[in-house]
């Protein structure tokens, strides 16, 4: 019967037509559960920074794995990109976007070239140029203990110079905050000894821009006062080392330099403290921190400083650290270089010790005399004192500091092998180093935005 | 370059779902874009994040955010708050991620934590075991932000003394909180010595208390 009914002409035909449709309903139905899946599919390409040329290649099977005979990029224009679809690439240098879309259109597996295409948003995004983000916002000049942005210096000092700059920071210019390094030094005629101090004023801390201050300019005040006198004990205990060359002698005369520095250390430690505590009578609103007890501790900053003399035709040099900032010196024909201080570096970043810290001259682990250093050499090239602005971004890590060739290749960043095509010049007018010590200050490194201070003897 | 990393560990638990859920997501990714354009967090900041609900998940490993893309943030319509879970997830993440300072490493930043919740840990006794090595880790802060009035208080009180309640978790205050939440992360990266923590900014509006 059933052969009967479909022999009929009729009921062939609708049979047959109903075959075609359910085929091309399931052939509709995968193309749509296609689309759907590839719509739903989340796709992400790369973020791109402005101004940063940008390339991004969708992998190779990208077509095959979605079930695509076909895709194209369009709409990048708004980010300053192109699509090449035969190479399946995005390129070009974008535009900021950070809440955009680009859309791809498409065909699935199954579909005529010439059907509808398809579309899918695609986030991207452009991350804004780093440089163009930094502010620059002057500091508050009627702020308590205000002090000026830059500050810089060169002169001679007996046969040696020195020139010195200290910068604000970009994260400081930011945010309209202060400089918190600094730096001091000074050169006396009379005793032909010569002092260099550098500090770095804690961030953190709130007026450590004047804790930095203290410790340098108190540190030439009592190396002035009370130091150079007693260092003539020094000086006669070493010509008598030089005489007799006896080993003793130079330890002798190494622990007369040493008491005679540690006062200074002493010094700029409790004048930090006493100005602190005389703030805190004039001023008391300013001491605002509740969980900050000791009044110093507002002031935190490390300390840094070398005094160094020709004694009898050898160089002398007597140095004190407390904190992140290293002291280097070369010698004369420039092939060996020496890290006169270790530095308080911690597990973590800006964990330091500072000036401020009453508990660094009764450490037993490091005990203080370990802080101070003799050091004696014919001549010398370059001393260098800096703060972690420029350690950081220069040197990247302490174990640096320890090896010749990175101070060699800072001394080569110093005399033009760097970006902005500076050049310091040693052997011309000091005018102009100290300009061009200026311009080199503002070098670019990604992440490292603090103070900068540099100060080099040669 | 020191890294600032970051952690975020958000509640997704039943109680989230709905507006909830979607107020936090436009909330994080209305932070996401205030830091992209602060200077420095779009140098030196990486963002981890990590849900918890019944199942633990790390949305997102610790990535910087230059190349941070962040996700949509779902959550299931019922189900616990395995809070003490996502601790235990966390201290095995953060002591693989940060880099401490050696002569020749730089070290991290100190790391920021920062948990969102708007219920109890349903796993109280492993959030109470896990809180001791919580603290342990060394973050420079620890922020817990108990949101809405089912909150509990108390619990995160053990955990961090810094605790900020949300008087709801509407879009508005989400919003405000995490962008007190960027103020916090842009305080991240100064020097603070070897043991000081780093001070919280003063909260925005009447419906975010520091408690």
């Amino acid at each position: 019967m059933v052969n009967d009914f479909m022999k009929d002409e009729k009921v062939h035909e609708i049979y047959t037509s109903i075959v075609e449709l359910e085929t091309e309903i399931m052939k509709k139905w995968k193309i749509q559960t296609l689309v759907t899946a590839f719509k739903n599919n989340g796709i992400s390409t790369d973020n791109g920074t402005e101004k940063v040329p940008y390339i991004y290649t969708f992998p190779h099977n990208f077509l095959e794995k979605n079930n695509l005979i076909k895709m194209n990029c369009v709409d990048l224009d708004k980010f300053n990109l192109t699509y090449n679809q035969d190479t399946m690439t995005i390129e070009g240098t974008p535009e900021v976007k950070l809440d955009d879309f680009f859309t791809i259109e498409f065909l699935v597996d199954g579909e005529e070239a010439s059907e509808i295409k398809h579309q899918k948003q695609v986030k991207l995004l452009i991350n804004p140029d780093p440089k163009s983000l930094w502010k620059d916002i002057p500091s508050d000049t009627n702020a308590l203990f205000w002090k000026e942005d830059d500050k810089s210096e060169a002169t001679k000092i007996g046969e040696k110079s020195i020139v010195v700059s200290s910068k604000r920071g970009r994260s400081h210019k930011n945010v309209g905050s202060f400089r918190d390094d600094d730096y001091a030094f000074k050169y006396f005629e009379d005793s032909e000894w010569t002092i260099v101090a550098v500090s770095d004023g804690a961030g953190s801390a709130k007026f450590s821009r004047k804790g930095s201050e203290i410790a340098c300019s108190e540190t030439i005040k009592c190396f002035e006062n009370v130091a150079i006198k007693e260092l003539e004990l020094f000086e006669e205990e070493f010509n008598q080392f030089i005489d007799l060359k006896e080993g003793k002698q130079l330890e002798q005369a190494k622990e007369t330099a040493i008491k005679a520095i540690y006062k200074v250390a002493v010094h700029a430690h409790t004048e930090i403290e006493k100005i602190a505590s005389e703030t805190a009578l004039e001023s008391p609103k300013a001491f605002d921190k509740t969980k900050i007890l000791n009044k110093a501790d507002y002031f935190h900053a490390t300390l840094i400083f070398i005094a160094f003399k020709k004694i009898n035709n050898k160089y002398v040099f007597l140095s004190f650290g407390v904190g992140d900032c290293p002291i280097g010196i070369i010698n004369k024909d420039r092939t060996e270089a020496k890290l006169l201080n270790w530095l308080d570096i911690g597990k973590y970043g800006g964990g330091t010790r500072f000036i401020t810290n009453r508990e660094i001259f009764s450490s037993k682990e490091r005990p203080i005399v370990s802080r101070f250093n003799v050091y004696i050499t014919e001549d010398f090239s370059f001393l260098f004192l800096m703060t972690d602005g420029i350690y950081d971004a220069k040197f990247i890590v302490e174990a640096n500091l320890e090896k010749t060739e990175k101070w060699l290749e800072f001394i080569a960043d110093l005399e033009g092998r760097n970006e902005d095509n500076v050049t310091l010049d040693f052997s011309r007018d000091l005018n102009q180093l100290e300009e061009n010590l200026n311009n080199w200050m503002d070098f670019w490194s990604k992440g490292n935005h603090d103070d900068r201070t540099l100060a080099i003897i040669f | 370059m020191r890294r600032l990393p970051v952690y975020f560990l958000l509640d997704t638990s039943g109680s989230m779902f709905g507006e909830p859920i979607v107020s936090l997501n436009n909330a994080l990714s209305g932070m996401i874009n205030t830091l992209r354009a602060d200077a420095q967090a779009s140098e030196t900041l990486w963002i981890s994040i990590i849900t918890f609900n019944r199942e633990v998940k790390e949305i997102l490993p610790l990535t910087d955010l230059q190349s941070f893309q962040l996700p949509e943030i779902t959550c299931p319509q019922s189900g616990p708050t395995f809070t003490g879970k996502a601790l235990e997830f966390l201290c095995k993440n953060v002591k693989n991620d940060i880099k401490v300072g050696t002569p020749e490493q730089k070290g991290d930043w100190k790391p920021l934590l920062f948990l969102f919740t708007d219920g109890k840990p349903s796993d109280i006794q492993k959030y109470n075991e896990f809180i001791p090595k919580v603290k342990k880790l060394n973050f420079a802060v620890i922020v817990g932000c108990a949101a809405g009035n089912t909150a509990d208080v108390s619990k995160l009180k053990r955990l961090t003394d810094d605790v900020i309640r949300l008087e709801t978790t509407d879009s508005n205050t989400l919003k405000q909180f995490f962008s007190w939440v960027s103020e916090t992360i842009e305080h991240g990266n100064k020097s603070i010595g070897t043991t000081d923590k780093i001070q919280l900014p003063p909260p925005p509006s009447e419906d975010i208390i520091v408690i």
